[in-house]
């Protein structure tokens, strides 16, 4: 029986506490880590969303054949029923501007101090990191003929419509 | 055991191994601060409400000048004068924007200060309206008081 070396077996049980314990204290810390490189992809997701919403907003019938305004004005007043959308002129755009990306459309306005809510594109059921993006369009009678959707407005009224875009990573 | 205090070897190696470990403990901690600190800029990026405020002032001045548009087209069948149709449907606009914010818990508004026009056609054309504009999440308060939207393009 050899008793030398016993210091370096020592040693070598410090030294793989020590290494565990670094170990486990990385390990620790990627549990921080995921939120937070989420939280980044929520932001980019945030910013995409909202620039093709301020896109199609400003889109002078090029590529994209109606912008924001005359979309929603062109609503047929109907809610969409999954699969099927409701808005093809909206989803169209959308789809070529955010590929990789689901996303559901609401339209919420006021009709006599009620808010209606109506859906009008629906792609599934938004995942935990799904984000809202909103942007506002007003109508008047004129860009609703022009359009020809079904709001009901008199030639002296306006109407405040918000976009609201639901959307997430798959 | 007593061959353990005579034996004096070794002592470099079980110094480096130390400090080696002390390095890595170092680095994760450093690590760990550069995570820490970019789930708050993240965070802080998502919270501040950017586009809302952006969206707010955009959709006030092309709304202004829709209005306008519609106010000279409902002159024209209209006793009332051009400023007093503007400031009607403004109002209507400024409700249904504060009621549509007070949805997501901001308060808003959107108040018309005065109606301008530079060409002395007062009761008949517009050319530029003063708002003030007011926005509130809680967390963040953004003014703009007043401003000037030329609504003649």
């Amino acid at each position: 029986m050899n008793d030398r070396a016993q210091l370096h077996t020592l040693e070598g049980l410090s030294a793989a506490f020590i290494i565990t314990l670094t170990v486990l204290t990385i390990t620790q810390s990627t549990i921080i880590v995921t939120p937070q490189n989420e939280l980044a992809m929520d932001v980019q997701l945030e910013q995409l969303s909202s620039d093709s919403l301020a896109v199609i907003d400003m889109a002078e019938h090029g590529p994209i054949r109606n912008n924001l305004t005359e979309c929603i004005a062109g609503w047929d007043m109907t809610e969409a029923a999954y699969p099927d959308n409701n808005l093809e002129e909206l989803d169209a755009p959308l789809s070529y501007l955010l590929p990789g990306i689901l996303y559901n459309v609401d339209l919420a306005y006021f009709n006599n101090d009620d808010l209606n809510v109506k859906k009008v594109i629906i792609h599934g059921s938004p995942s935990e990191n799904a984000v809202v993006v909103r942007h506002l369009v007003t109508l008047t009678n004129e860009t609703v003929s022009l359009a020809g959707g079904g709001w009901n407005l008199a030639d002296d009224e306006i109407k405040v419509v918000e976009v609201r875009m639901t959307a997430w990573k798959v | 055991m007593e061959s353990l205090k005579d034996d004096t070897k070794g002592q470099w190696i079980a110094l480096s191994g130390l400090v080696i470990s002390l390095i890595l403990i170092g680095l994760a901690a450093l690590a760990n601060q550069a995570m820490l600190a970019g789930y708050h800029s993240s965070n802080a990026a998502l919270e501040f409400p950017k586009e809302n405020i952006r969206e707010l002032n955009l959709h006030t001045k092309d709304n202004a000048r829709i209005i306008r548009d519609l106010s000279l087209s409902i002159n024209q069948t209209s006793n009332e004068t051009v400023p007093v149709i503007f400031e009607n449907l403004f109002d209507s606009y400024s409700d249904q924007v504060k009621k549509l914010h007070a949805v997501h818990g901001e308060t808003v508004n959107v108040s018309l200060v005065s109606i301008n026009s530079t060409n002395g056609t007062y009761n008949h054309d517009i050319d530029m309206i003063l708002v003030n504009i007011r926005y509130n999440d809680g967390n963040t308060y953004y003014a703009s008081e007043p401003e000037m939207i030329e609504v003649r393009e």
